[in-house]
This record gives structure tokens, C-alpha cells and sequence, in this order.
């Protein structure tokens, strides 16, 4: 058994968000000892979260800057879209964007909590309409571990039961919050136009569970959640895993190498202590990569040895490729029936209470439409606290100003597209030989270029989100848009996956269908790198899941190797 | 706090250029003096006079931001207020001139709006490092203009002589006219920071009816009796299927 500063362990895990935090969650509740290595600082939501702070009690009135590039309040740490020291860099005509955080929970601290499952057609895309590769699982194989992952963290939602939306087992679900009325609005203008809106689902706890009180309905949750309600991993999974005496955390690890032994096993990895710059080599075990999908790419292709030329666990030359992101472009407008409309307190959850799923995989299976996977809408439309961006287009000064902006606030709303793209051989990272990191890692290149699909796609869902706001009465903002104008750059959506893909092929994949490489058994990947495809919702929820899944079949290996 | 203004034109040219259009007593917001020609007599409601940006500029601002890792939990701001008294004296009247107090809230400086632009164009960041050199230039901008149409500051003129300038640079339609586009988009921008100091601070929260930041125990209650009877007559008049509470599905 490997040691690190007197504590022994079997496993380490690099990365303590959503993956490595489940990862770590599910081993140390096994009994297994844990090394947590994570390249950001410690960090404690309950005492650090802003809770009930308003923008006038932020500089800036809490805008974003260069510096906190989702506002003041934010809860990244040492990140965004980019992190002091630790740059990337995109080929000619490629653009991507690229959003890191460096503290422990790293990206869950503030997460939108979107949480849809994916449908068992999303598991077989190949299957479905014969473009990609097909998921080494299938939906009925995943299904009850999202329940037990949903139970686990707390999903609130409802089963409208619609082809894109699968239910959830019996129980498993706490109540959604009431929609507001711009929300009731957008569902009977849906209505009008022949789809639906449903309840968002949302890693929200909307009732009391195990040590986490329910929400409380005041805060946004971009600003993480000292109280628990909003799921992250440092308010749960990280705390729970610490009280079974199995975990060590290191933190301020950055992981520059994954180690090889002569006999083809994983046998450590190496870090960079970021308070004092020494490389610090440690032994595991069985070591679990969760760095987040480009970051774990980053550190295999960094792993060069004899066996492994172009990176470890890569003879297949997949990592780094089929990089997805979601695709995102907003339709905005405002209701003019909306005007000086009776107030209340619409903070509720303070994400979309109601969103729109996609409707139309019947027009897609008949040939209808000229692209092949869906989208759905979130919602912004809420009558949340003023920021510096009130004044909108109010044109003049004075009190007739003052009013137009009285009478107008609480009108409008924004549609944001969040979309499946296709993996595509155009889009991928790879490492920058000429450029390292203030560590002395080498970085990651991004390669990216939009396909017709995708500009087919956003055409239909402007088209579409335009439709919307009409039937409700309302004017669109910038109507004649194009998708070119609306698509948003490759990475924006912070949903990027892939670059460590799962199959049943070794030739064609990094990982098995359990995230373990097939190049080297005790090495696994449990974070959005071993995904095959990026359906549209959101990816947390999956990849909670699957390490969920992954990382309990590890511990009843281990645990069975100990009873042999 | 100091601060450096640099003219693009040099003064002899700036006050060349300026004295062919009219006579005039300032420029740059120094005085210089006219030995020929007498001030014009201040008029009611001037036109508009022919471009004259002032083209300042300024040294950059290179202090430090928060940083990646601020204490969110109790905020600071840690750069210092870079203007000067007669800067911030133009700031607080055009402030009020945008938002004055009525019956439903107070005025802009009284409820600190200067400071919060102070603030603003003080930061090293480089889009209010890019409003600080619009925003000086705006208020260097309407001193000139006061000065060529009314023989003042824009602090001295009559209520009917500042709305006289401001009519001319406060609508976007405005962006169109050479000589007007860059004050109207100075003055599109100072609303835009003015509006959201204003409706951002305690009584602005409060004036527009955000009831929110609370803390409620057990179910969000969602909308009141009232809200939900508008909203259906929104529904109803805009001939959409009926709103009726949702019922969830399990």
C-alpha cells in the first residue's frame, strides 16, 4: 500500500469536482483509503459564500471583470475563463473558450445545478440516426444508478413524461418549485404552438436531507451554497468522505505526470506543490484521473514513456479528440403586456423553474429537419435584484427615463439554446509544444470549427425561440439575427466533454464502458472526458453518475481482492 | 487623486478651431482669454456646434484589481477614486439631471450614484478603463459645449440651458449625426451607469419593487393571488390557452 506523509491509501483520485468528488465519495464509504489531490486551494462554502449580499455591496455593483468574469460573487476561485499563469492557446481560425477554477470542488461550486437525464436514444445516437458511435451502456443500464445519484444529491423535478424526458424511479424526486409567471406565460404560448414546458430539474434540495437544509429560496447559486441546498461536492460527497477517516486531501496539487512501471501499470503520478514550486512524486495503486475532460487529456498526453510515445493509455490516439461542447446561442425579447406588472418575490431557486425540452425527434426520424439532434431552452425570466445593466435601450433623462425603466423591468426574457453538437474530427485539443504553463507543463492547443449541423440547428432554435416570444406578445430583440451572428464560441458553455471517450473497441476508444483505460488496468477516467457523445442536457448529472456507477464496481473490486 | 490629461490637439489648435466657431473663454477646462472678441450673450436654447471632441488622453490606470481570490464574503475595493472635485461636482448635476427624485425615490446623488461612477471609471479594468476615457471626455465635452452656446460650465447653466445641450446628445437616434455621435454615446453610456448605480442601491431596490433576498422556510410560494389574476388576463387577452397552476407529475 502506497503512503503520502503518513497516510496510507489504495487509490489516488486526481480532482475533487463532480467526478473525483463522487469517485472519492464512493470509495472512502466503501472503506477504501483515499488520496485526493486537487490543484486549487481548500475551500469551505459554508464560510466563504456570500450569502445575502446584494450587488451595491460589491465592487463594481458586482459586474464582471477581467478578474471574476461571472461577477463579483461568483464562487470561482483562481479562474474563469482563463487562470492566472495557465494558459491555453487555440490553432489559426480556431476559437474556444475554456473555463477552469483552481479550489477544492472545483467547477460544482457554481454550476447552474441543471440536471436532465439523458434518454436511452441519447445513449445510442448511431443507433438512432445512424451518425456517431453508440455508448458502450444503454439507458436501462444507467437508469438506476441516476436514481441512486439523484436520490443521493438531491434532484428536485417532476416525470412529465416525454420522449425527452425520462422518469425517475418512484421517490426519488423532491418537489419542484412553483413556475412564475413569465414562466406560466411561456408555457401556454409553448402550449399555443403545439409543445411543452416542463419543470427544470435541479440538483436543488426543495426539502431537508441528511445534513443539508432545504433551500431557502434567496442567493444565486453561482455563488455557491453555505447551507447545502444547492449540490456541490464541498458541502457533501467531500465532507461526508473526510468523515470516514479514509480520505487525505492534498491541496495546491497540481498533477503535471501519470507514472508507468515496468510492468505497464499506473504506478503514481507527480505534482506541482503550488505554494512552493517543488515536484513532489507520489505512489498509488490505482490512480482515477477527474481533472475535468480537457485537463485529464492534458495530463495523459504530458505522460509521454516508451510504451506510451504520444501519451499514455493513448495507442489509440483518441485522447484529446471528439471534443464536444454544447452548443449555446440566446433569443431575447420583452413583453409589453408585462409592464408595471403586480410584484413578488420571484428569487425562488434563482435558476429557471420551467425550461423547454426538445419536441421534435419525430420530425428528425421523418426527415424533416436539416440537422440531426436536439436542444432544449432554458429561461431567464425572472425579477431578480437590479444590476448596473437595468438602464437597457431607455433612451432620454429624467423622470420619463426613470419610469421607462420602473415600468419595464420584469419584461423580458431570454431563451438560452443549449444544443447537441457532433463529434467532429475538427474539434479536439492537443498539447502546445511551444508554450508551458507557469508550473512548466506544457499546454493545451484547442482546434475547433462549427459544422452545417450546427448552424442548421441554431437556425431552427432561433427560429423557434422567436415563435415563443411572439405568441407570448412579445417584441425579439435583434430579429434578423443569423446563426452565425447567435452561435456561441466553442467551450462557452463550460459543458465540454469527450477527450477520453469509452467504447468497446481499444482501437477506436481510451476507456471501457467502467472509465478504465484499456492500455493500463488500474487507471481510470471518471469525469466528462469518457463521454462518447454530448447530448444536449446538461453533462454534471452523467458524469455524477457514471463515476457514481464506475467507482463502485472498483470498490467491490478491491474489496474483493483484499478477501481473496 | 492626480491625473494626467493629454489633447490630442495641441491648445493653440484647439483654441484656434474654437475661437473660429465662437468666442470662448475655456478650453480643456482652463481658462484662456479672449483679447478681441467679447462673449456672446448666453442664449435660452442654443444649436448644436460643430465637433469638438476633446480627445483627451489619459494616462492609463495600472493598480491592482481585486484579484482572482477576493474575500466575496466581505467585499473591498481596494483601487483608489481618481476624480477630481469639479469632475465629481458635474458628475453629481448630470447624475440628477438623469435620475431626479420624484415621488417614487430619490435622486441619483442621494443615494451616493457619483461615488459609485467614481469608482467605476477609477477601476483597472480595462472596459471602465475604456469608460473613464469617454466618461472625462463626455463631462470635458459639455463644458466646451456650455462654454461655446452659453458662456458657462455646464455646472453654471440654467437648468434650461443644460436641457438644451442634453436634448441634443441624449438619444440614440443622435448617433447618426457626425458631430453629435460621440457625446451621445458618452451620454448613452453615463445613463446606462447612472440607471444602474440608482436601481442597484438599497433605495433603488426598493423603488422598483424587488422584494427578494429573503430567507422563506418551506415552499417557494410563488405568485400572489393578484400576480396570477394579471397574468391570466395577460393569457386570455392575448388569446393563449388558459394559465392554470401547475400540477407536477410523478
Amino acid at each position: 500500500m502506497a503512503s503520502f506523509d503518513g497516510f496510507e491509501y489504495e487509490v489516488i483520485v486526481v480532482g475533487s469536482g463532480a467526478g473525483g468528488g463522487m469517485a472519492t465519495h464512493v470509495l472512502t464509504e466503501a472503506g477504501i483509503k483515499v488520496l485526493l489531490l486537487e490543484a486549487g486551494r481548500e475551500y469551505d462554502p459554508v464560510t466563504e459564500t456570500p450569502m445575502f449580499r446584494q450587488n451595491h455591496e460589491a465592487p463594481l455593483r458586482g459586474t464582471s471583470t477581467s478578474e471574476k468574469n461571472f461577477g463579483y460573487f461568483d464562487a470561482t476561485v483562481d479562474g474563469g475563463w482563463q487562470v492566472p499563469g495557465e494558459p491555453y492557446t487555440e490553432a489559426p481560425d480556431s476559437r474556444f473558450m475554456w473555463w477552469r477554477a483552481r479550489m477544492l470542488g472545483g467547477r460544482t461550486n457554481h454550476w447552474g445545478r441543471l440536471v436532465p437525464r439523458f434518454t436511452a436514444a441519447d445513449f445510442k445516437p448511431f443507433s438512432t440516426d445512424g451518425v456517431g458511435t453508440d455508448w458502450p451502456v444503454d439507458y436501462g443500464e444507467i437508469a438506476p444508478w441516476y436514481d441512486k445519484c439523484e436520490a443521493l444529491i438531491g434532484v428536485c423535478g417532476d416525470n412529465p413524461g416525454l420522449d425527452d424526458t425520462p422518469s425517475s424511479a418512484e421517490g426519488v424526486l423532491l418537489p419542484p418549485p412553483k413556475p412564475r409567471v413569465m414562466e406560466l406565460l411561456l408555457k401556454s404560448a409553448c402550449e399555443s404552438l403545439g409543445i411543452a414546458a416542463v419543470p427544470m430539474r435541479r440538483a436543488i434540495l426543495t426539502e431537508p436531507k441528511d445534513d443539508r437544509q432545504a433551500c431557502f429560496w434567496a442567493t444565486p447559486c453561482g455563488w455557491g451554497c453555505a447551507i447545502g441546498a444547492a449540490f456541490q461536492t464541498t458541502t457533501s460527497v467531500i465532507p461526508w468522505a473526510r468523515q470516514t477517516g479514509n480520505l487525505k486531501i492534498v491541496t495546491n496539487a497540481m498533477v503535471k505526470e501519470v507514472h508507468l512501471d515496468d510492468s505497464g501499470k499506473a504506478s503514481g503520478v507527480t505534482f506541482v506543490n503550488r505554494l512552493n514550486l517543488e515536484n513532489v512524486r507520489v505512489d498509488g495503486d490505482h490512480i482515477i484521473l477527474a481533472a475535468s475532460a480537457c485537463e485529464t487529456a492534458r495530463l495523459l498526453l504530458n505522460s509521454k514513456s516508451e510504451a506510451f510515445p504520444t501519451g499514455l493509455a493513448n495507442s489509440s490516439g483518441q485522447v484529446g479528440r471528439n471534443l464536444t461542447d454544447s452548443l449555446g446561442a440566446g433569443v431575447s425579447g420583452y413583453i409589453p403586456a408585462l409592464r408595471d406588472r403586480p410584484k413578488y418575490n420571484e428569487d425562488g431557486h434563482t435558476g429557471n423553474h420551467l425550461y423547454v425540452p426538445w419536441w421534435d425527434r419525430e420530425g428528425q426520424k421523418n426527415g424533416e429537419l436539416n440537422f440531426s439532434r436536439g436542444y432544449h431552452f432554458e429561461v431567464g425570466a425572472q425579477f431578480s435584484s437590479p444590476g448596473m445593466g437595468i438602464a437597457g435601450a431607455v433612451d432620454g433623462y429624467g423622470k420619463q427615463s426613470k419610469d421607462h425603466i420602473r415600468s419595464n423591468y420584469g419584461t423580458y426574457i431570454g431563451l438560452s439554446l443549449r444544443g447537441e453538437m457532433l463529434v467532429s474530427d475538427d474539434c479536439y485539443c492537443e498539447i502546445d509544444e511551444d508554450t508551458v504553463d507557469q508550473w512548466g507543463i506544457p499546454v493545451l492547443k484547442f482546434h475547433w470549427k462549427w459544422s452545417e449541423q450546427e448552424l442548421n440547428q441554431v437556425a431552427h432554435g432561433l427560429e423557434w425561440g422567436r415563435k415563443i416570444i411572439e405568441a407570448m406578445g412579445g417584441v425579439v430583440n435583434n430579429p434578423d439575427r443569423t446563426a452565425d451572428e447567435a452561435i456561441e464560441a466553442g467551450g462557452q458553455i463550460i459543458h465540454e466533454v469527450g477527450t477520453t471517450r469509452m467504447g468497446n473497441d481499444p482501437s477506436t476508444s481510451v476507456c471501457n464502458q467502467w472509465g478504465q483505460t484499456w492500455d493500463v488496468d488500474n487507471l481510470y477516467v471518471m469525469d466528462g472526458g469518457v463521454f462518447v457523445s454530448n447530448p444536449h442536457k446538461n453533462c454534471t448529472i452523467t458524469i455524477l453518475t457514471l463515476a457514481m456507477r464506475n467507482a463502485t464496481r472498483l470498490a467491490e473490486q478491491l474489496i474483493a481482492s483484499r478477501e481473496r | 487623486m492626480s491625473k494626467i490629461y493629454r489633447a490630442k490637439m495641441s491648445r493653440r489648435e484647439s483654441i484656434r478651431r474654437l475661437s473660429a466657431m465662437t468666442a470662448v473663454v475655456m478650453v480643456g477646462g482652463v481658462p484662456v482669454s479672449c483679447d478681441t472678441v467679447e462673449p456672446e450673450a448666453p442664449q435660452a436654447k442654443g444649436s448644436p456646434s460643430a465637433g469638438h471632441w476633446p480627445g483627451i488622453e489619459l494616462e492609463p490606470i495600472t493598480g491592482p484589481g481585486y484579484g482572482t481570490d477576493p474575500i466575496v464574503s466581505a467585499p473591498t475595493v481596494p483601487w483608489s477614486l481618481t476624480l477630481n472635485e469639479t469632475q465629481r461636482d458635474q458628475v453629481a448635476v448630470l447624475s440628477d439631471l438623469i435620475c431626479p427624485a420624484d415621488e417614487r425615490g430619490p435622486s441619483a446623488t442621494a443615494v451616493g450614484v457619483p461615488d459609485v461612477i467614481d469608482e467605476w471609471v477609477s477601476a483597472p479594468y480595462a472596459g471602465q478603463q475604456r469608460d473613464r476615457v469617454q466618461i472625462i471626455n463626455g463631462l470635458q465635452w459639455l463644458n466646451d459645449e456650455a462654454q461655446l452656446r452659453f458662456g458657462s460650465d455646464f455646472v453654471g447653466l440654467t437648468e434650461e440651458q443644460r436641457s438644451a445641450i442634453l436634448d441634443d446628445i441624449a438619444y440614440r437616434s443622435q448617433y447618426g449625426i457626425a458631430e453629435l455621435e460621440q457625446p451621445a454615446r458618452f451620454f448613452s453610456r453615463f445613463r446606462r451607469l447612472v440607471f444602474g448605480a440608482y436601481f442597484s442601491s438599497p433605495e433603488g431596490i426598493q423603488d422598483i419593487g424587488y422584494v427578494g433576498n429573503v430567507p422563506i422556510a418551506g415552499d417557494y410560494p410563488g405568485p400572489t393571488d393578484e400576480a396570477m389574476e394579471h397574468i391570466r388576463q395577460v393569457a386570455s387577452d392575448l388569446g393563449l390557452p388558459p394559465i392554470t397552476e401547475y400540477v407536477n407529475q410523478y
